[in-house]
């Protein structure tokens, strides 16, 4: 095919427009992101380099979280990866500097053929899942989805009639067409939710190892107060990744779908309250202090679960509830009543109950420099939130007994500050700090039953200071003591026996396999919920939920269902929260005639079958 | 517009109590204070009028030991303007003559267009200072109001009576009225709130510099804490016999019916 002078001054002037258009929105979004806070981490780079290849090229999570859509974006993406080459060779040719030999390219077509035919298949799967079937997840039709569907199939229609030799004027119509819906895309992509196919590489490559990642917020009340009007200011901001975040959403709704308080019934739809309600607001104003326009109430309802961010596909760190909770707490001063008493609590006597003694803080041994432990028990445990669990608390004491595990209390133990942490009295949160870690100075071991307490002496206190102790969980501490032989355990059925993993433990903690190496010496037959290991569902108690008044939403009682339904006899956990929340939960849905699920801690579980 | 607000600092609900020595108050190693209830919803009230004419000052005036300055200080950091804090070595008074009595000679320079006080103290519940204080500084009083309309001046308030009755009802300013809770939603300390209450002004008094008119009129004797006890009583009979006798114990004894 031959082209003349006045074609290729077309296609350049076309080209050039398309590219210019491109870069322009991608190059404005960009500058936002500069404007972020932080900076982008390039550490690890290794570490981040296969973490990309696994989630990009081979579609890990994208797969992973929903098979047949998620195996037809793959057959999309990989059709379009083998089409670069066929993309590059075709506007080559356009200005008669043919990229492939007639050889090659006839080589490459038998390769790019199927794909070619994959990619109709994917791309039909999707339209008709997005425009027949429509799943309330993907929420309103949108025309540009619409749009890039028909082109991309048309690119693949184009492509095959083009390879079976037409006619030449035909032939030279089909180039063109080929070649215009190229560039139509190219135009298309960056002002719609396609620009996940530019950002979301990048976005996967960058974003933290930790979740979540909140920065934290560190108060000097003996500031200047220019500085502390700077702070607060900050507070409106979103970070570099957290921008970058929104940019690449590609608005699939994962993480509405595995929302504990979306399903619940609450208003919170993270899809849209933390991230594509900050897009618009973004561009507009060119400034990333969009932090003030997320929906205060649907932040409110959140556990802190994290489940969203595990969900997303284009690996946004999408909960926002801290952002917006410490906004209205630091900012407004507009904080519901039942945590204003909370916070009063923590300040005035460091635990969240206002309590002035535990009775189960004075039977335990107390702590000693001799002593390899640290108990760290917690508010829940201390105060006896759910007085069910002290027995645990009692049976994991047990158990370093009988493992010879020297510990003891701390006297002076306050809040780890995990409420106040979560719900954005961040300045509560760093007196219990300080406090706390004033009395931690000369530990090196701690071990607690409580994931939220684990979470905040470590990962938390750690964004502020070095620490220079471990912490464990007891389910850590136990799975060592069964490998070591330091307790003998013995083996039996234990009926229909299931594990509930605390989302804490799971995706903060990134800890699964501890309680489980427990699970299989105990009670080989137990079996998985659906929802397990870090895709757990939250039981309702998080983010601080756990004081709050009893609103309309069912948060609390999506997972004690599941549970129920699963058909077991007895779950067992790691979290004392959640063994409140179940303890609370589950007889009430328990239908009549059956038995309640009997709830256990892993050290329950242990203590019974100690020989 | 200027508006007064009383605030007293009493033991927290969850705190233990415990006789101290003499019998006549509680012992405080151990005790935790707070706002009272109803008094952090009239602080509330006094804000949002204050924010709603858009001019004017709050000021929070307390009566007690020391301690109480940290009640005050928690004011001042949700918005309140100065703090006034007529300072006694006894951790309370208990006769509300007296209380109002020293209020009404500290604050009668002050000439408040209004004083909002909480409708009852959490630990005493005698309800009668802020009336009492309203009768002293010859302003027009209103009880158990459960919503606030302010105009120039006058202010019109829903009181609630019984039987789930209520009362509208337009004062003449200056008035002294007091507020039951739940009227609002009180707000908590913002970061900038607290450091911005570092630097207002807490007047402290001596109480003994303040003319009390000599006049106790109430001393308290003893406190003490309510005995329990346990009481079973077997009814027997005719079930007909049975249901007029709880019938009857409901309404005589339990005073339920
Ligand atoms: S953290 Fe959990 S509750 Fe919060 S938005 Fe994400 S999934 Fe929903
Ligand atoms: S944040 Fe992630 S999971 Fe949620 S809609 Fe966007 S791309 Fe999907």
């Amino acid at each position: 095919m031959t082209f003349s002078l006045l074609e290729k001054t077309v296609l350049a002037i076309i080209i050039i427009g398309a590219l210019g258009s491109f870069f322009y929105e991608v190059v404005r979004r960009l500058r936002i992101v500069a404007r972020g806070t932080g900076t982008l981490p390039l550490d690890r780079i290794p570490q981040r380099l296969i973490r990309t290849v696994k989630e990009v090229l081979f579609h890990r999570r994208v797969i992973g979280g929903r098979f047949w859509p998620g195996l037809m974006h793959g057959l999309v993406f990989w059709g379009f990866i083998v089409f670069g080459v066929v993309t590059l060779d075709h506007f080559a040719t356009g200005f008669g500097t043919p990229l492939l030999s007639e050889n090659q390219h006839h080589l490459y077509s038998i390769v790019v053929l199927p794909f070619s035919v994959l990619v109709i298949i994917g791309i039909g799967f999707l339209a008709y899942r997005r425009f027949i079937l429509k799943p309330h997840t993907l929420g309103k039709i949108s025309l540009t989805s619409g749009i890039v569907a028909i082109f991309i199939f048309l690119l693949m229609v184009t492509y095959i009639y083009g390879e079976m030799s037409p006619p030449l004027l035909i032939a030279k119509v089909n180039w063109w067409l080929h070649a215009l819906l190229v560039l139509a895309f190219l135009v298309l992509i960056p002002k719609s939710k396609h620009l996940h196919l530019v950002f979301a590489p990048f976005n996967i490559f960058l974003r933290p190892f930790d979740t979540p990642d909140h920065d934290a917020v560190k108060i000097d009340l003996e500031a200047p107060e220019e500085e502390l009007d700077a702070m607060l200011e900050g507070l409106t901001h979103l970070s570099k990744n957290q921008t970058l975040d929104v940019f690449s959403c590609v608005e699939c709704g994962r993480c509405t779908d595995a929302c504990p308080a979306h399903r619940g019934g609450g208003i919170l739809n993270p899809k849209h309250h933390f991230m594509l309600d900050l897009r618009q607001p973004l561009l507009d104003g060119g400034s990333t202090a969009v932090l003030d326009q997320i929906n205060i109430e649907a932040g409110w309802e959140c556990t802190a679960c994290q489940a969203c961010t595990f969900a997303c596909p284009v690996g946004n760190q999408v909960e926002k509830s801290d952002e917006i909770r410490r906004l209205q707490v630091l900012v407004e001063g507009a904080v519901p009543q039942e945590y204003q008493k909370l916070f009063m609590n923590l300040q005035e006597t460091g635990n969240t109950e206002g309590a002035f003694h535990s009775p189960l803080a004075e039977r335990l041994p107390k702590f000693t420099p001799d002593k390899e432990y640290v108990l760290w028990l917690g508010c829940f445990a201390r105060y006896e939130l759910d007085p069910n669990f002290t027995k645990s608390v009692e049976n994991y004491a047990r158990i370093l007994d009988s493992g010879g595990v020297s510990y003891g209390i701390l006297e002076e133990e306050w809040c780890s500050g995990d409420p106040a942490n979560r719900l954005g009295e961040k300045m509560t949160f760093q007196m219990l700090m300080e406090h706390n870690m004033e009395q931690l100075s000369q530990v090196k071991k701690v071990t607690s039953m409580c994931p939220h307490c684990i979470v905040n002496l470590s990962k938390e206190y750690g964004k502020f200071t070095d620490i220079h102790y471990r912490v464990e969980h007891h389910t850590q501490v136990i799975a060592s003591l069964i490998d070591q032989n330091r307790i003998d355990v013995s083996s039996k059925a234990q009926g229909a026996i299931t594990y509930h993993d605390p989302c804490n433990m799971a995706r903060t903690m990134g800890e699964v396999e501890a309680p489980r190496r427990t699970l299989r010496t105990l009670a080989p037959d137990f079996f998985e919920l659906e929802e397990h290991g870090t895709n757990t569902l939250c039981c309702g108690a998080g983010g601080g939920l756990w004081w709050k008044k009893e609103g309309t939403g069912r948060t609390h009682l999506v997972r004690a269902e599941q549970i129920v339904n699963s058909g077991a006899e007895t779950v067992v956990t790691g979290c004392n929260f959640c063994y409140g929340m179940f303890n609370q939960g589950l007889d009430p849905l328990t239908p009549e005639g059956r038995e309640t699920v009997k709830v256990k801690d892993l050290a329950d579980l242990v203590a019974e079958n100690l020989a | 517009m200027k508006i007064g607000v009383l605030t007293k600092q009493v033991p927290s609900a969850d705190s233990p109590l415990k006789l101290d020595g003499g019998g006549k108050w509680i012992g405080e190693e151990n005790v935790t204070f707070a706002i009272n209830e109803s008094d952090a919803y009239a602080l509330e009230e006094a804000l949002r009028i204050k924010e709603e004419t858009g001019d004017g000052e709050v000021v929070v005036a307390s009566l007690g030991p020391q301690r109480v300055q940290r009640g005050i200080r928690e004011g001042l950091s949700k918005g309140a303007d100065r703090g006034i804090h007529i300072e006694e070595s006894l951790p309370y008074t208990s006769d509300p003559f007296l209380t109002a009595t020293l209020f009404a000679n500290t604050l009668r320079n002050e000439s408040f267009d209004l004083i909002l006080s909480g409708l009852q103290s959490d630990d005493l519940g005698l309800g009668q200072v802020g009336v009492l204080l309203g009768e002293m500084l010859s302003m027009s009083t209103a009880t158990l109001v459960m919503e606030t309309g302010i105009s120039d001046s006058t202010i019109r308030v829903k009181r609630e009576l019984e039987g789930g009755w209520f009362q509208w009802t337009t004062l003449k300013l200056p008035a002294s009225i007091s507020i039951q809770s739940g009227i609002n939603t009180p707000r908590y300390p913002s970061l900038k709130g607290i450091m911005g209450a570092k630097k207002k002004e807490i007047r402290s008094i001596a109480r003994n510099e303040v003319d009390d008119g000599g006049a106790t009129l109430q001393t308290l004797r003893k406190v003490y804490i309510p005995q329990k006890v346990k009481r079973t009583e077997m009814i027997e009979g005719e079930a007909d016999q049975v249901v007029a006798k709880l019938i009857d114990i409901f309404k005589r004894d339990i005073k339920v019916l």
